[in-house]
């Protein structure tokens, strides 16, 4: 956070903290408030959808778990503020942890639909349950008591305030530390995440169990902001209300958050009321004519692709004008704006505006200062031992249905050597990488790396054990930028939990900054330090194939596997590579390489096997696979280089 | 056939394309070459409407095309092969083959005789011939970008845009690659090509382009491209 966001969030805080002052009308009070409860969910529900971009449609039972369990608590027990607010966070969390058990199964529209389900059957136990719950008769609940005094509508108004602040610090932290962009990275590319040691199946479980925390919080407080909680609340229209909240503020943003909950909570009540129809209808044709004008005349959008939303705001307005009542119009036109709203601004309104005025250049993020001086190399040195066998393979098969995509195929790589793998393609080279990190498990065979065996092992445990992979079609995350990347690669180095993260301790402060320090190190490595705050999916191609190579450096590897870094690179750029496949190995690193580019091959390698239909048909030194007939006919042809 | 004046395009706040000029005529091989980031991919997109540009014009027979969308341009006789081998992974190849002669369907071009051009585009490539009835997924790398290609020429094309045909393939499919490109202009097929190994694309163009962050610094005859000293240091390396 940068000290202008943060003196703008001061002053709205302020704002907001001193509502109270201004006007002694309970309703707006009791607004406000709502708006804020609203707020704490969203930046949970954020998480989930904005950052690991899983649907989720069960968050209305979530909020109404929290709900439930400070009713029930007060209720039956009598139980005091300190022990409900806490343990609404806790049992929420747990049924956050039983609705990421799908999430772990399904994506897409289908996990939309268990979510779905899963609020659903919340609303009908919470029904049903009447001995814990009085079923459909609602519980009440007063405002709580802090320190033997029952607090009042402004008293409580501050508390639901101070807990707002609370949660943001605490969300924006953990989504700017390492947990926020393993988040991140499981949206971006699954297997990679994998692949880098950050475990999908354990990270997407973090991400609902944190995000349902801040639902039940949320439903705490709004049980004692209500003071009468009933099933019926927690419904379908509530859980896609939220959703849409997140999606019209917009993504990957608190501020968003905060302004979808104001959305969801105000403009139903505006549209109350024809006079404030009026007015709003007014202010939005005035603010997209001049928002298209100002992107019209950026060059961002086209004049034609603006009027529609610029005529159709002043018909709106017009409509408004001429409307004598408004109570039949009222459902039409909400459905109407929010619809206007998803249509066309997809990034949401914070997306828009942030597009509206961003500035040239490099995003702002992480100052791309180094500290100056020497400083050391970013890679780990894994010389020990060299010319021990490093990875041993032994009759492995793939089997696919009646296909054999590797077929009884032997591998013995030394340590600190490169061994390249070709072949024609669909020759089983890829598939081979695929088994040794544990994206396939073989059909047969042992696969010895370092003594231990890697058969059957998860690929985030693989990767942690110290094999590190890039990709033969590209699996960056695409959203976060090159730094980012590599700092997900340095997952591992990180130690401190979710506490530290919260509280910023100094071991987080610390694990960051040397994540920051040798991320762009890393970065540097394969020489694309100007381009460190660039996201990934900006880089061309070329240097996205570099950037892979520094994040699978991250994990500070015993073993490389490259599959074909030089693949729509051009001369210049092949010699570059050379260059970093041979620094790596200066360092210790074993190699396997899989590539086409004979030059490269024959230029870096130690020893060469060849695959042909998924059997090994040669193997030795580059010049004497190179010499060999059977090679010559499959793969090199008559006159390759 | 295709002509390009000062393209200025790029993605989002980034301009990668500073003003380019290229002229493609009828039945000739232009390729374009460059460095990583230089711009060729984009100069293919903005080309077939895939992004578009913010400057300059693009027309196709002397026909502005340039903020059309990519399935008009695509009515309009121009094929785009893009990198990558963005193939229907879950559909078979004649399928996708079909797919490729889908806008000469709806457009105002002639339609001609699809099942004809078929069992051409079949000819031309052996390989797909033998796996036509499997799903364009299960087809290896190689297999894949002929696919594309093959897709490509199912349009009739007025002119084929190719992005890099012969990436992550095996030397001896990269020889089976520039043998088809060789054909297909032995056809008179007009072609727009960019491709990583830039000593044998100049050997099949008849022109030749140099793109230098977003700008032509060089072009001219292939075979002088060849030849010149800065650009042979600067691309076409050893060998290949």
């Amino acid at each position: 956070m940068n000290s202008k966001s943060l003196i703008s969030g001061i002053v709205g805080f302020a704002l907001l903290a001193a509502a109270p002052l201004y006007t002694s009308n309970p309703y707006y009070i009791h607004m406000i408030g709502t708006i804020m409860i609203y707020a704490i969910l969203l930046f949970g529900l954020d998480i989930v959808v904005g950052y690991t971009g899983q649907v989720s449609l069960g968050h209305a039972g979530l909020f109404g778990v929290g709900s439930y369990t400070a009713g029930v608590l007060f209720f039956k027990l009598g139980a005091p503020l300190w022990v409900i607010i806490p343990a609404s966070i806790g049992v929420t969390a747990g049924f956050g942890a039983l609705l990421a058990l799908p999430a772990l199964r399904v994506t897409g529209p289908y996990l939309a639909m268990v979510t779905l389900a899963f609020g659903t059957i919340i609303q009908i136990l919470i029904n049903e349950m009447d001995f814990l719950t009085e079923g459909p008769l609602g519980i009440k609940v007063p405002k709580p008591s802090l320190g033997g005094v029952q607090l009042n509508e402004h008293a409580f108004y501050w508390m639901v305030l101070a807990l707002l602040v609370v949660s943001l610090v605490v969300v924006d932290r953990i989504l700017k530390s390492q947990l926020g962009r393993a988040f991140e990275a499981l949206r971006g590319s699954p297997v990679a995440s994998d692949c880098m040691g950050v475990s999908v199946y354990r990270y997407k479980v973090y991400a609902f169990v944190i995000s349902a925390g801040f639902a039940g919080l949320a439903g705490c407080l709004y049980a004692y902001s209500e003071q009468y909680i009933s099933p019926n609340t927690y419904n379908f229209e509530l859980t896609v209300l939220f959703l849409l909240a997140v999606i019209m503020g917009g993504r990957k943003s608190r501020v968003g958050s905060l302004l979808g909950a104001a959305i969801i909570v105000i403009l139903p009540k505006l549209l109350d009321d024809l006079e404030m129809f009026r007015i709003v209808a007014s202010t939005l044709a005035v603010l997209i004519a001049v928002g298209g004008a100002i992107a019209v005349s950026k060059k961002m959008t086209t004049p034609k692709a603006m009027a529609l939303p610029v005529l159709g705001t002043i018909a709106l307005a017009g409509f408004s004008f001429w409307l004598q009542s408004i109570t039949d119009w009222r459902l039409s036109i909400f459905g109407l704006m929010i619809l206007f709203v998803v249509y066309y601004l997809q990034d949401g309104i914070v997306g828009f505006v942030r597009n509206l005025f961003a500035r040239k250049g490099p995003r702002a993020g992480h100052a791309v200062v180094r500290t100056a001086g020497e400083h050391k190399d970013a890679i780990m040195n894994a010389a020990a031992g060299a010319g021990q066998d490093l990875l041993i393979a032994k009759g492995v098969l793939m089997q696919f249905g009646g296909l054999k995509a590797i077929n009884q195929v032997d591998i013995t790589v030394k340590r600190g050597t490169i061994h390249g793998l070709i072949g024609p393609n669909g020759s089983g080279k890829s598939t081979m990488m695929n088994v040794l990190t544990g994206i396939y498990v073989p059909t047969a065979g042992s696969i010895e790396f370092s003594g231990r065996s890697v058969v059957g092992r998860t690929s985030s445990d693989i990767a942690l054990s110290g094999i590190a992979r890039t990709f033969q079609n590209v699996q960056l995350f695409g959203e976060m930028t090159a730094l980012q990347n590599v700092q997900v690669g340095l997952h591992h180095t990180f130690g401190s939990n979710i506490v530290d993260v919260a509280l910023h301790t100094p071991r987080y402060n610390r694990e960051e900054a040397a994540s920051v320090e040798r991320g762009l190190g890393l970065i540097e490595f394969v020489g694309l330090a100007d381009l460190a705050n660039e996201e990934a999916r900006n880089l061309p191609y070329g240097k996205q194939r570099l950037l892979e190579i520094a994040r699978a450096l991250a994990l500070d590897p015993q073993l490389l596997l490259l599959d074909e870094p030089a693949a729509g690179l051009t001369a210049p750029d092949i010699k570059e590579l050379i260059t970093i496949i041979r620094k790596i190995r200066d360092h210790g690193i074993t190699v396997i390489l899989i590539e086409h580019h004979m030059d490269v091959v024959m230029g870096v390698c130690d020893n060469v096997s060849v695959l042909d239909f998924g059997q090994k048909i040669a193997e030795g030194k580059p010049a004497e696979v190179q010499a060999n007939e059977k090679v010559i006919e499959a793969y090199l042809g008559g006159t390759a280089a | 056939m295709l002509s390009i004046k000062n393209l200025e395009a790029g993605y989002g706040k980034v301009q990668v394309l500073h003003g380019i000029s290229i002229e493609v005529p009828k039945g000739k091989v232009v390729t374009l070459i460059g460095s990583n980031g230089a711009g060729k991919t984009t100069t293919m997109r903005a080309v077939s409407g895939m992004i578009k540009p913010t400057a300059g014009e693009i027309s196709l027979s002397d026909k502005r095309i340039d903020g059309m969308e990519s399935y008009t341009i695509a009515k309009l006789g121009l094929a785009h092969s893009p990198e990558g081998r963005r193939v229907f992974a879950t559909m078979t190849v004649t399928d996708n083959l079909i797919l490729g002669a889908f806008p000469r369907l709806t457009g105002s071009r002639p339609k001609g005789d699809v099942a004809n051009d078929l069992d051409k585009a079949l000819e031309l490539f052996p390989r797909l011939k033998e796996r036509r009835t499997q799903l364009a997924g299960t087809l290896s790398g190689g297999e894949q970008q002929m696919l594309a290609m093959a897709r490509a020429v199912m349009l009739n094309p007025e002119i084929v845009l190719l992005d890099e045909p012969s990436m992550g393939l095996a030397p001896i499919l990269v020889e089976e690659v520039f043998r088809i490109i060789e054909d297909l202009k032995s056809r008179g097929v007009t072609m727009l090509l960019v491709e990583q190994f830039a000593a044998a694309a100049l050997k099949v163009a008849d022109y030749g382009y140099v793109l230098e962050n977003g700008r032509i610094s060089v072009h001219g005859d292939a075979a002088k491209l060849r030849d010149d000293p800065a650009v042979k240091a600067a691309y076409l390396g050893g060998g290949h």
